[in-house]
């Protein structure tokens, strides 16, 4: 690049206000209608939850934990819960282990319904903006009858869960997931099939697997191009049912680039995602076991940990979602707890996707690898 | 031991291992030498995931810094520890390597104080101008009243006393 185009040159603030920025504040550098240079900065969401986390008690550290994305509180809780027992050495009953399962798969499915509705009001697609938030009220109404709450809804804790499933519990989750799977073909047919959506992200924001891991992506904007790189197959949580069903792990190959994903191939993927959350979920809900749902043991344990560190994964919405933690023996509290969330990695790789692509096609592949800031910012 | 586990031993002695459980390993690795071994895990490992990287202060000038790499392929994890000491304490960066860890770098910097040689960009990253150099995630940072001054929020007003309480 010469210096005398960069004469020309015009910088843009995206975000942090602008609400497609999602809370971030890219900086672009803009040569005629084509990005030169893309700035990520977050920061404006930094709520310092890891130095939170040294001062709860291990009760209270999911609650900090499913603020971090309060999309899929289910899975983001999770990893806390799952490090807290793997070093006080609690077990989970059967029949907590399942609910759990089920309920992460919902919150995943929530995750992708609410992020369907953001993508296509980005793109002025306000149909498939609003269906999918129609049914994402399911979800929500099913998340409130189980445990009170729509977002924030603790439901994991050490030893098993909160809240059992009640009959009308079931009854409604039973008619949500009817419905849920009969409007994904109908959303499909809708999103897939329209001409406008595809010019619109075909081709665009394109990157290979082996790039995409060294950037440290996962999750679906990998799974994409066609790498079936799942936690739920290669490194299943001991505490979760992941072995009661039977799944093959979803993947986009796109026969026109393989080994690479757009806009679009990131599109189908969110749909087969969804399509096997809600598989697991039918799968699972006739082989609920009977039995307690939380170790009665567990609460005691849980006051006072052991010396250890831990580190628990999750197959997240957006990907690899983890936590790190280090206790000192007798504690109360974590002496350091990390946590990782996925959109580390996709907002950061706008530093290489962007540069050379066209200002307008900056919303499409940001959105389309579905950051969330809470995750990044912490 | 994992295959490589192994290949990064056989090359430099000086790394110690501690297996994790199945498929998962840790190295020990000296400070001087944390390129090099991220280097063989970037050859042997083809499709390394960078997950994390992150300092914990262990008080009295101790640290350490903890870097984790997934491979789903062959579905090892590997996790590298390495120690520093000092009130300053440097480690080189590896983010040509693995760009996905330039972020977790400036994250450790401006947190802890652990100074990164050759970053690209040493910006902050998520904290506010002010606390430049206060390194907040370190063990000493106070976290109650007696740093109220530096925030210019006005201290709480002391509670007017219950009235009426003894009259009768």
């Amino acid at each position: 690049m010469s210096p005398d185009i960069l004469d020309e040159a015009m910088e843009i603030w995206f975000g942090p206000q602008h609400v497609s920025a999602h809370g971030w504040a890219t900086k672009l550098t803009l040569v005629g209608d084509y990005v030169v240079e893309c700035d990520p900065n977050a920061g404006y969401f930094h709520r310092s939850a890891e130095k939170v986390l040294e001062y709860k008690n291990f009760r209270q550290g999911s609650l900090v934990l499913e603020r971090m994305c309060m999309l899929e509180a289910f899975l983001a809780e999770y990893p806390y819960v799952a490090a807290v027992e793997t070093i006080a050495e609690i077990e989970v009953p059967e029949r907590a282990k399942v609910m759990r399962t089920i309920m992460m798969e919902l919150s995943r499915l929530h995750s992708i319904q609410f992020w369907w509705g953001q993508f296509n009001a980005e793109l002025g697609f306000f149909t498939m903006a609003l269906w999918p938030w129609v049914d994402r009220e399911y979800s929500l109404d099913v998340f409130e009858e189980l445990t009170g709450s729509r977002h924030t809804v603790s439901y994991s804790t050490p030893g098993g869960v909160k809240y059992d499933f009640t009959d009308k519990f079931m009854k409604q989750l039973h008619r949500a997931v009817d419905r849920f799977e009969d409007r994904l073909a109908k959303f499909r047919d809708m999103q897939m099939g329209s001409p406008t959506f595809r010019a619109r992200t075909e081709g665009i924001g394109l990157y290979d697997a082996k790039q995409g891991l060294k950037w440290g992506l996962s999750g679906p904007p990998i799974k994409a191009c066609g790498v079936p790189m799942d936690l739920r197959k290669d490194d299943p949580d001991p505490n979760l049912a992941y072995d009661m069903v039977d799944f093959e792990v979803p993947i986009t190959e796109n026969p026109e680039h393989p080994g690479s994903s757009d806009a679009l191939d990131r599109m189908e993927q969110r749909f087969k995602e969804a399509e096997v959350a809600v598989d697991i979920v039918k799968q699972l809900l006739p082989q609920i076991p009977d039995g307690p749902i939380v170790n009665p043991k567990a609460r005691g344990k849980a006051n006072r940990l052991p010396e250890g560190e831990a580190y628990a994964r999750v197959e997240g919405t957006r990907g690899v979602t983890s936590l790190w933690l280090k206790t000192l023996d007798k504690a109360q509290t974590a002496y350091r707890a990390k946590i990782r969330g996925p959109c580390i990695a996709s907002y950061y790789a706008l530093k290489d996707l962007v540069p050379g692509s066209k200002f307008a096609d900056f919303i499409v592949i940001f959105g389309s690898l579905d950051p969330y800031p809470g995750w990044w910012d912490r | 031991m994992s295959t490589i586990g192994r290949a990064v031993i056989n090359k430099i002695p000086e790394v110690t291992s501690n297996p994790l459980g199945d498929n998962k390993i840790e190295l020990i690795v000296p400070a001087d030498k944390i390129r090099e071994v991220v280097t063989i895990i970037d050859t042997e490992l083809e499709d390394a995931l960078p997950e994390s990287a992150f300092g914990i202060d262990l008080e009295n000038d101790q640290y350490e810094i903890i870097y984790i790499f997934w491979s789903w392929s062959t579905q090892t994890l590997v996790q590298l520890r390495v120690s520093l000491e000092g009130e300053k304490p440097e480690i080189e960066s590896v983010c040509d390597i693995f760009p996905g860890l330039e972020w977790h770098e400036r994250e450790f910097r401006e947190m802890f104080g652990i100074d990164v040689k050759n970053h690209p960009d040493p910006r902050l990253l998520l904290l506010p101008d002010e606390l430049d150099g206060a390194y907040p995630m370190r063990k000493r940072f106070q976290t109650d009243r007696s740093r109220l001054d530096e925030t210019g929020i006005s201290p709480p007003k002391p509670r007017p006393k219950p009235e009426g309480g003894d009259k009768q």
